[in-house]
This record gives structure tokens, sequence and C-alpha cells, in this order.
């Protein structure tokens, strides 16, 4: 592979929190991403996987500066994009693209479908004329599975898979480089879900776009992804090539959610699902000491509460943050 | 093995200004004392309305046509006072956001202690002693603590195990778990359906799980209905459904769902189309415009659900040319 499209150093992000107290107010911050690197090439899809408050959301965010970094780097192409100016980052976009979780609310309901996947033309290719869109616009539609002829309708006339389609047509338009997929199939019926997951390959294929696909569905980000990167509480847990991390994960909190992940077949009963992973996410207001996965882990120990396990290279393209990973074969019990 | 609640024919229909929407149409189930039944289907496909509409629960502007029959008695339509002493007692629902189906001003341990003093007409001490000892059965953590705690200072999954300490506080026949674990994390999903299937095993109460997720009901489910467009397209056991499915919808279901055993390399085998719309009667098949076999007679004529009680059936003119 070649130099790698988008590089991401120790990226950060916080939010302020305020809380309404007898005495005024009082602002604490919340780090919802936590010194997160990692590389992404052409053509490639990078899974991000992980539960409520693991950051990923925040993460797709921050990369493409829809919300400010707190400190860190996200080299695009060797421009970092938190220090571009704002001229340089709007011509940029055309390259980043976003699809977001649910479909409706993320289209325009007073806009003609046509137009709100024209739109982005109107930025970031000023100079075409009215009949170059409608012909880009028109073909975009049949590339996503639409009637070229649907333009004209309103999003409320679709049903969610194909306001899916729509947002993936506005999105592609400008021939981006980069799409940032935000659980772009959690919204949609099952049968529609296979639906919008070829698409997105069949599209990757088609123009050697990268990929970050966010999901909490491990089995969907499985047949998605080339590499997968598992969160948990804003700290990267483990980052390794798909199969490698499905059949030698090294964290034991990936393999907690492979284990968790319900399978359609009726001899695996809930009685192995009783084995889950024990207690809840904890606060990213309150984060544990040490690693913040040690308060649920099955194989934690002292020293886990004390030092935060540094990210370990397990081989080149295989990274686990576990003090424990050389023994986590080791299963708990 | 006897039937807790039968459906018959069951039809509901809401007024939508000057159209009619039809939810279920002339739906027929069993479920059997002790058995645990998953019921599938997409969104719309009518299977929260089946069961809202048997306990009464349905929206002002529904009507419910049919039978449910509950240990042979007669509850559809029946009056609300009827109702009221199966519901939460005999029958308890839970649903899949807990914080509808929980006061939100009222501390956990009170809505326990006055269902334990409604219900099971207990004392105050009694009821108090009640309500910890449901919360230690769901094995929330700290459970004396979360008594006095109100439901949004917990978080999802703990607020689930509230709802179903809620639900099984009278040890109910039949339990119906509206997509219980839908809102959830995997992992927190993993412990709720553990619960479910210990409580069932522990207290021998009858499970309708209404699910939209096949490899959920998978787990904990002894029989499986598939519902589509308001009508059930395939029944039989969790295996015979997952195994050897008979109905192309089915089929179309567990080809689309990817799994760790699918191979990344090869596309999805996608259902084509879109789902139905409920407020178009279908002549014949709703599912034929999406059927690779589809043919004319789809077109023209509904196929029924065949088979006997308790065999595996599935409504196709494939299976009866």
């Amino acid at each position: 592979m070649t130099a790698p499209l988008l590089s991401v150093r120790s990226l950060c992000v916080d939010y302020e929190q305020r809380r309404a107290g007898v005495f005024g107010s009082r602002a604490s911050t919340l780090r919802a991403v936590h010194d997160i690197s990692f590389e992404l090439s052409e053509g490639e899809t990078l899974g991000i996987v992980g539960e409520t408050g693991c950051g990923k959301t925040s993460l797709g965010k921050a990369i493409l500066q829809l919300v400010p970094p707190a400190a860190g780097r996200v080299l695009w192409r060797g421009t970092d994009l938190a220090r571009t100016d704002a001229r340089t980052l709007t011509r940029l976009r055309s390259e980043l693209q976003i699809v977001f979780q649910d479909p409706l609310s993320a289209l325009n309901p007073r806009m003609p479908v046509g137009e709100i996947v024209a739109e982005p033309l109107r930025v970031h290719a000023a100079d075409m004329s009215a009949q170059e869109r409608r012909a880009a616009v028109a073909d975009m539609f049949e590339r996503v599975g639409l009637r070229p002829e649907m333009t004209s309708r309103y999003p409320n006339e679709f049903s969610s898979g194909q306001c899916q389609r729509i947002s993936i047509a506005r999105a592609m338009i400008t021939g981006p480089k980069l799409l940032v997929c935000d659980e772009p199939v959690s919204a949609l019926d099952v049968s529609i879900q296979a639906q919008i997951c070829n698409l997105l390959r069949r599209l990757q294929r088609e123009t050697g776009i990268a990929i970050l696909f966010i999901s909490h569905d491990l089995s969907v980000l499985r047949y998605m992804s080339h590499r997968v990167m598992v969160l948990y509480l804003g700290r990267l847990m483990e980052i390794a090539p798909r199969d490698e991390l499905f059949e030698n994960p090294r964290h034991p909190y990936s393999r907690a959610l492979i284990e968790a992940i319900p399978e359609a077949d009726p001899d695996r009963g809930p009685h192995d699902m009783a084995d889950a992973l024990p207690g809840e996410i904890p606060s990213a207001l309150a984060p544990p000491s040490g690693c913040v996965f040690r308060t649920r882990c099955p194989i934690a120990t002292p020293e886990c509460a004390r030092t935060r396990p540094p990210g370990e290279s397990v081989s080149a393209s295989h990274r686990v943050a576990c003090h424990h990973w050389r023994d986590a074969h080791a299963q708990p019990r | 093995m006897n039937a807790l609640l039968e459906i018959r024919d069951l039809s509901v229909r809401f007024d939508v200004g000057d159209a009619e929407l039809t939810a279920v149409r002339e739906l027929s189930l069993d479920v059997a004392e002790g058995e645990c039944l998953g019921v599938v289907g997409e969104s719309g496909a009518g299977k929260s309305q089946t069961f809202l509409a048997a306990l009464g629960l349905l929206a002002e502007n529904a009507r419910a046509e049919g039978s449910v029959l509950y240990r042979g008695r007669e509850i559809l339509n029946a009056p609300r006072r009827e109702l009221n002493t199966l519901r939460g007692r005999r029958i308890a629902m839970v649903f899949q956001d807990p914080l509808s189906g929980l006061t939100s001003t009222l501390r956990i341990g009170r809505q326990l202690e006055e269902s334990a003093r409604r219900h099971l007409g207990m004392n105050a001490r009694q009821a108090r002693g009640k309500a910890l000892e449901m919360l230690e059965t769901v094995r929330l953590p700290d459970p004396e603590h979360c008594l006095d705690l109100y439901p949004f200072e917990l978080s999802g999954g703990m607020r689930q195990r509230v709802m179903i300490a809620l639900g099984m506080i009278c040890r109910p026949d039949l339990l119906i778990a509206d997509e219980p674990t839908t809102a959830l994390d995997v992992t927190i999903q993993a412990q709720i359906l553990g619960l479910l299937a210990e409580l069932r095993r522990d207290a021998n109460t009858s499970v309708v799980l209404i699910t939209h997720d096949l490899a959920v009901a998978a787990g904990l489910c002894d029989r499986i209905l598939i519902m589509y467009n308001g009508r059930p397209v395939e029944s039989g056991t969790t295996r015979e459904v997952f195994t050897a499915p008979k109905h192309p919808y089915t089929k179309g279901l567990l080809a689309s769902l990817p799994s760790l055993a699918t191979d990344p390399a090869i596309d999805l085998t996608a259902i084509p189309g879109q789902p139905p719309d409920a407020l178009v009667t279908p002549r014949g098949c709703a599912f034929a415009e999406r059927c690779e076999h589809v043919m004319d007679r789809c077109i023209s004529e509904r196929p029924l659900l065949g088979g006997t009680r308790g065999r595996h059936a599935a409504a196709c003119h494939l299976l009866s040319p």
C-alpha cells in the first residue's frame, strides 16, 4: 500500500459539561476521545466498533472537523485539518463526506431530493451549469439504485432505505476520497441493511474511496471492514486486520464483544450468553484509573488499576492496549 | 400442552384521516404454557400491535376484531376492569424503552411496592421486602440503594432490569417482551437475554419475545412466528425455521444477515425492494413483489399458512402446487 490518505495522531476530543448547582453552574470536561492514532489508505475500510460512550461518533466528527479536536493531528494527505485555514478546509470538504444513521433527519424535508443531492455541487463545483448538474445528479441516482425520474420528489415520499441511498448519493456526488459512515444501517430494517451494505461495497470497488465504518454491530462491521478498531470509553483497545481481530482477538474486551454477538443459530442458546461481560459501562466523566476496562475485565489484576496499559504491537498491523495480552489466551477462570 | 393464549383471526385497523391502515390481518397464534414464542418481523409487520390489541392497549384510533382467549376466556375488547385484573398480574409486558414503562417521578422502590400491594395485597413492610427481593432476582447491583433511585438515575440496562422486575413481581403466566434489548449495547443485551432465559426456567413463565432480530430470537425461543405485512408467513420450532426455512421471505432474511461465518469476500444476498405499505391490502401474497419465485397465482390468490397446529408451516404457493 502507498502512503496513507489519512493519518490520525494522538487525537483527543473534549466536551465542556455544565452542571447547574445551588451555587451557580460548574464546568467539567468530558474527554470523549483519548489519544487515538491510526492510518487509513485508499480503498480501505476501517471499522470502528464500541458501545455507548466509546467515542466512535466523536472520533468520526473530529476527523471531519465537525467538532474541534482538543489535541492531536488529523493529517489528510499531508495537510493538518485541525490547523488549516477555513478556505482550504472548505475546499478539502469535497473530498471528505459523511453519512449519518437516521436518513430522514439528515435530509431537508422541504427540498426535492434532486436538489439535496445537487447541493454539494453548488458549493464545490460552482462553475457547473444547471444542465451539467442535472446530468450528474441523474447519473448519481442511477449509481445508488434510484430511478433518475425520482429527483423531483420530497424525502417523505421515500422509505428509510431509499432515504439512505439519497444520503449516500449526496455524499458521493463530489467524488470524495473518504466517507465516514456513522451507523449507516442501524436504523434500517433487516432486509434493507444488506442492500445498503452491498451498495457501499460496490461504490468502494468502483471509486477506491476509503471508508470509516462506525457501528455497534460486529457482524455488519466484519462484513464491511478490512481492518477493525475497538474503542472503549474513548480509548483504543485494539486495532488489527479483520480476520486477525475476529480469529485471534488479544484484548479481553474484543473477545467479550465477539462472544456477545447473538448468532442466528438455535444451537447457541442464551446459556452461553449468561456468561456475558458483567457490569455496566462506567461514566466517561469519572473513568476508572489505570485501564478503563478493568472494572468489567475478567482477567484484571491490581496492576491494571495502577497503570494505564500502553499500546503494544502484536505485529506490524496489530496493536493492543492490555497489560495481559501476552497471557490473554489465559481465558478467565 | 395447553394453550395459555389463543389468538384467532385477529385484525387491527387504524383510522388515519381519510384512510384505513391495517396493521394485523386475520392473525391466529397460540402461546402454550411455559413456552417461549418468538414473533419476528420488520417495522410495520404488526408484531407489537397484535399483543397491544390482546391486552387492550391499542391507540384510540385503532379497532381490533377477532378473538383472544386467555385460559379459554375471551379478553379481546373486554372491559377495562376485567383487563386490569389480568394486566400486570397474570400477563406482564416489557417494552423496548424502559423509560416509557416506568413512572419517571416515582422512586424505583415505590413503583415495585405499589405493584406488590395492589396485586398481591401485601402491607408496606412486606411490599418493601418483595421489591428488594425482585431487584436481587434481576441481579441489579446494590439493590438496596437502587430502591431509592429515580428511573433517570439508572443506565438503560439497569432500567430494563427494573422493568423486568416490575413485570415479574406477581409471577405472571405470560411475559410479553417487546424488543427488550434493542436499545441496549451488545454486552448488556447478552446480560438481559441471559436473565430472561433464567427467569423463564425458574418461574416457568411463558414468554412472547417480539423482535426484529432473528439472532436474538434464535437464542431464546422454542418456537418462531415470522410476520410480514400483518400476517404470519412462517411458523415452526426455532430449529425448523432456522435450519430448514420454507418461506422465501424467511430464507431471504436469513441470507441477508451477516454472521461471523459469512465470507466477507462475497456480497450479501439482499432482499430487493421495500417493505410493503400497510395502507394497501394486496389481493395475493404481500411478499410477491419482492419474491424471486413469484408466479401468476401469487398475484391473484393469497397463500394461507397451511398445516395443523404446532407443525412447521409457511404461507407460500410454492409449497402447495
